[in-house]
C-alpha cells in the first residue's frame, strides 16, 4: 500500500486537486467549534483541532433526508404512487476524520447492512465515501477510544490515515479506496523509513496519553434483566433533562423516525434522526407509551449501547469513545461513570 | 422577528359583536393585501438532504 | 461563592435530622471542569455531595415539577423566581418546599472561558473569590470572574432570592443601572428584513435537540407542541422554517414567565444565543405591563390578568 509524505502546504494543494474526483469534506473552524464542511475557496481546512462538535455521521446519514416523494394530484397518471427520491452518491472523501469517528461507522454498520436488512441509502452513501483519518497526537481528557476497541491511530474503518509529523503529513493508504484516493492526489513524495518510524513513534506515544480507561469486560456476561433492574438508574437519570444532545452528537446513535409531509398535493416521506431521550420516540398509536418516564429513557440509552448491542452483534459496545456526550451533556451525565456502574454490578 | 408591521393584528371581539367582527376582518384583509404576499416564515417543501 | 458550600451542607443535614424534608435538591461537583450536576439526596449521610460554585448553571426548579414529597432546595435569584412561577402555576406548593436562599454573584460563561484559552482543553478550574484559575496541560490562566460572567448574569438585577426559608449568607449588592436590553434595542432598530435575517442566522446551527426547551423550568407541558403528532403543529425535519417555528413558539410560551436564568443558552450544544428571542418578550412585559416574572407570590401571572389601563385600545 502507498505511503507518502506531504508538506502541509502541498497537502492543501493536493486536496484542491482532488476536488475534481471527490466532494471533499474537511474540518473547518465555525465559531467556537469545528465542523466538517465541503472544501471550497472560502473555507480553510483546519487540521489543528481536537474533534468536531458534531460527529461526521451526517455525511453518510443526514439528520433529515427525503427518501420517497409522491403526488396526490389525481389528474396525473402517477397519482398516489410512491417513488424513491434521487440521491447524490457521487464520490465523497472525508479528510481529517478522527479514528474514533471512522470506527463508529464500523460499529453502526451491522444495523444498516446485515444479512437480513440492507438500508440502501446508508449503504450507498457509505460505499461512495472515502474516509481519510487523522491520527490524534494529543487525545483529549474525555477520550476513551482505547477502552472500546479503538485508538488514537486506530485504522478501523479508515481507508487512509494521516500522521501529523509537524511540518509534514505522512499518509498511509489502508484499503483499495484509500489507494485510489492517493493515486489521484498530486504532489508529495514516497515516504522514507525515517518518516514511517516517526509515524510509529507518534502513534505509540499517543496511545499512552489516553488516561481514561473504562472497563467493559464484564458487560457481556451480565444478565440483561439484572442490569435493567439495577438500583442505580434513578440516581443516574435524576439530573438528565432528556434532550437529544447526547444522541445527536453521538457518532454511533442511528435511530430514526419516518414522517410524511404533505404540502398541497406534493407528498414527501422524510427520514429524520430520532432520539430515545424523547417521549415521542416510543409513543404508540394507542396513546400508550412504554417509556413514558425519564428514567426508562435514560436506561434505554445506556442499555442499548452497553448491553443490547453487545449481546446482539458480538462486536463490542456501541460506543467509539469519542467523548462528545461527556463533554456536551448539559447535565453532566457521564457514560464513563454509568459504564463503570454497569460493569461492576 | 421579521414579520412586517400590519401583517399581524390583534383584536378583542365579543361573540355578540358580529358587526365589529366583520369590520375587523375587512380591515385586516385590506391591510394585509396592501402588503402583498409574505416573504418569510412560509413552509415550503422541506429543505432536506 | 465557595464559602456557601459548608453552610449548604449543614443546612441540608439539619433539615434531614429535624425531618423537615424528604429529599434535598442541590448541585454536586461534576466530572468535568465548569460543569456541576443537579443532585437529589435523600438522607443526611449524603450531604457532603452538595456543592456550590460559579458553575451551577442548570435551573434546579426544573426538577421540582409535580413532585409530591417535601423538598429542600437551594435557590439563587433567578432559580427562586422560577420557584415562585412554579408555585403560581400550581406545579409545586409552597408548603412542600424549604428554600435555602443563595445570594448569587453570577455564573461563569464556560464558552467565554474556552475562547479566552483559545479552545485549549481545560482540565481544572479553581475559584478564588473574584478570580478564577483554569489549568490545562501546558497552560494556566487566572481571570477576573466579572469579565467572564454569563451574559444573563451581567444584566441580572435580582441576584438575591425573592423567596426563601433561610439564607446561606447576607444578601449581595444588586447590580443597578445595568442596560438590560441593550441588545434587544439594537434588534428593534432593524427593519423587518434585517430582523428576519438576524434570527435566521442565529439559529442556523440548530440541531433540534431541544436542550434549550428541556433545560427550561417553564417547559413542563406533558406533551410539548413539537411532540404533538395529531394534529402536527411543526415538522420534525431539519427544515429551517420548522426550526424557526420551534424557536419562536418556544419563546412565546415563555412570555411573561421567563426569569432570564440563562439555562437555555448555557446548555445549547451549538451555542445559539436563544435569549435574543425571550429577552424581547421580557422587555415588552416590563415596559408595557411593568411586569417581571416571579417576583412575588401575591401577583397573578401577567397573561392571567386584565388591566383596564392596558396600552392597547382594542382590549379596553
Amino acid at each position: 500500500m502507498t505511503e507518502k509524505i506531504y508538506t502541509k502546504e502541498e497537502w492543501i494543494k493536493a486536496l484542491s486537486g482532488l476536488k475534481s474526483f471527490y466532494n471533499i469534506f474537511v474540518p473547518v473552524r465555525d465559531g467556537d467549534f469545528h465542523t466538517f464542511k465541503a472544501l471550497d475557496e472560502k473555507k480553510i481546512p483546519d487540521f489543528n483541532f481536537q474533534n468536531t462538535r458534531l460527529s461526521p455521521k451526517s455525511l453518510v446519514y443526514p439528520q433529515s433526508e427525503r427518501i420517497f416523494a409522491y403526488t396526490l394530484d389525481e389528474d396525473t397518471p402517477d397519482a398516489n404512487i410512491i417513488k424513491e427520491s434521487e440521491k447524490d452518491y457521487s464520490p465523497k472523501a472525508v479528510v481529517g476524520i478522527r479514528p474514533c469517528d471512522a470506527h463508529a461507522f464500523q460499529i453502526v454498520r451491522p444495523n444498516f447492512d446485515n444479512p437480513e436488512y440492507q438500508d440502501p441509502w446508508w449503504i450507498q452513501r457509505y460505499e461512495s465515501t472515502t474516509l481519510v483519518g487523522l491520527g490524534c497526537n494529543a487525545p483529549g481528557s474525555t477520550c476513551f477510544c482505547t477502552s472500546v476497541g479503538g485508538g488514537p491511530f486506530s485504522e478501523k474503518g479508515l481507508d487512509a490515515l494521516l500522521y501529523d509529523l509537524g511540518d509534514t503529513f505522512l499518509i498511509k493508504a489502508l484499503t483499495e479506496k484509500g489507494e485510489a484516493f492517493l493515486e489521484n492526489a498530486q504532489g508529495g513524495k514516497e515516504a522514507d523509513d525515517a518518516a514511517l518510524k516517526a509515524g510509529e513513534d507518534l502513534a505509540a506515544k499517543a496511545a499512552n496519553k489516553i488516561e481514561q480507561k473504562i472497563s467493559i469486560d464484564k458487560l457481556k456476561d451480565k444478565v440483561q434483566t439484572e442490569l435493567f433492574d439495577a438500583p442505580f438508574w434513578d440516581d443516574v437519570a435524576f439530573a438528565c433533562i432528556n434532550c437529544g444532545t447526547c444522541t445527536y452528537l453521538c457518532p454511533t446513535c442511528w435511530c430514526f423516525d419516518i414522517q410524511d409531509e404533505v404540502l398541497e398535493k406534493q407528498g414527501d416521506r422524510i427520514r429524520n434522526w430520532d432520539s430515545c431521550m424523547f417521549p415521542l420516540f416510543t409513543l404508540h398509536g394507542s396513546g400508550h407509551n412504554p417509556r413514558a418516564k425519564k428514567v426508562q429513557r435514560v436506561r434505554q440509552r445506556f442499555m442499548h449501547k452497553l448491553k443490547y448491542y453487545v449481546d446482539k452483534y458480538n462486536n463490542g459496545v456501541q460506543c467509539s469513545g469519542c467523548g462528545r456526550c461527556v463533554r456536551n451533556c448539559p447535565a453532566n451525565i457521564d457514560i464513563r461513570e454509568v459504564c463503570e456502574l454497569m460493569n461492576r454490578l | 422577528m421579521g414579520i412586517e408591521p400590519g401583517r399581524l393584528h390583534f383584536s378583542w371581539i365579543s361573540s355578540a359583536e358580529a358587526t365589529k367582527y366583520v369590520d375587523v376582518a375587512r380591515e385586516v384583509a385590506k391591510e394585509v393585501k396592501a402588503l402583498g404576499p409574505a416573504k418569510h416564515f412560509i413552509k415550503k417543501r422541506a429543505e432536506v438532504a | 461563592m465557595l464559602e456557601y458550600v459548608e453552610k449548604i451542607r449543614k443546612t441540608a443535614g439539619k433539615l434531614f435530622e429535624e425531618d423537615k424534608v424528604d429529599v434535598f435538591i442541590g448541585y454536586k461537583k461534576g466530572s468535568l471542569p465548569m460543569m456541576n450536576q443537579p443532585v437529589l439526596i435523600s438522607n443526611a449521610d449524603q450531604v457532603d455531595l452538595l456543592h456550590w460554585d460559579s458553575n451551577c448553571g442548570l435551573n434546579l426548579c426544573n426538577y421540582l415539577t409535580k413532585r409530591t414529597d417535601r423538598i429542600g432546595i437551594v435557590a439563587n435569584g433567578c432559580n427562586s423566581r422560577n420557584i415562585v412561577t412554579h408555585i403560581t402555576e400550581n406545579q409545586i406548593s409552597r408548603d412542600q418546599l424549604y428554600i435555602v436562599g443563595i445570594p448569587c454573584k453570577g455564573m461563569i460563561d464556560h464558552r467565554a472561558v474556552q475562547r479566552a484559552v483559545k479552545q485549549k482543553e481545560i482540565l481544572a478550574i479553581e475559584e478564588q473569590g473574584n478570580t478564577f484559575t483554569v489549568k490545562g496541560k501546558d497552560f494556566e490562566d487566572t481571570f477576573n470572574k466579572n469579565d467572564y460572567l454569563q451574559r444573563n448574569c451581567l444584566v441580572c438585577t435580582h441576584r438575591n432570592p425573592v423567596i426563601f426559608d433561610e439564607m446561606v449568607a447576607p444578601p449581595v449588592e444588586e447590580q443597578i443601572e445595568v442596560d438590560t436590553y441593550k441588545d434587544v434595542k439594537q434588534i428593534e432598530g432593524m427593519d423587518p428584513e434585517k430582523k428576519w435575517n438576524f434570527f435566521t442566522r442565529i439559529i442556523d446551527k440548530c440541531i433540534r435537540c431541544y436542550a434549550c426547551r428541556n433545560a427550561c423550568p417553564l417547559c413542563y407541558c406533558p406533551t410539548c407542541f413539537v411532540d404533538e403528532s395529531n394534529p402536527q403543529w411543526v415538522g420534525k425535519s431539519s427544515d429551517p422554517i420548522d426550526t424557526m417555528t420551534f424557536h419562536i413558539l418556544r419563546a412565546y410560551h415563555c412570555a411573561g414567565r421567563c426569569t432570564d436564568c440563562g439555562a437555555c443558552e448555557r446548555v445549547c450544544p451549538v451555542g445559539i444565543p436563544m435569549r435574543q428571542f425571550t429577552k424581547k418578550l421580557n422587555k415588552d412585559a416590563q415596559e408595557l405591563f411593568s411586569w417581571e416574572a416571579g417576583l412575588t407570590l401575591d401577583q397573578r401571572p401577567l397573561l392571567d390578568v386584565f388591566q383596564p389601563d392596558d396600552y392597547n385600545d382594542f382590549i379596553r
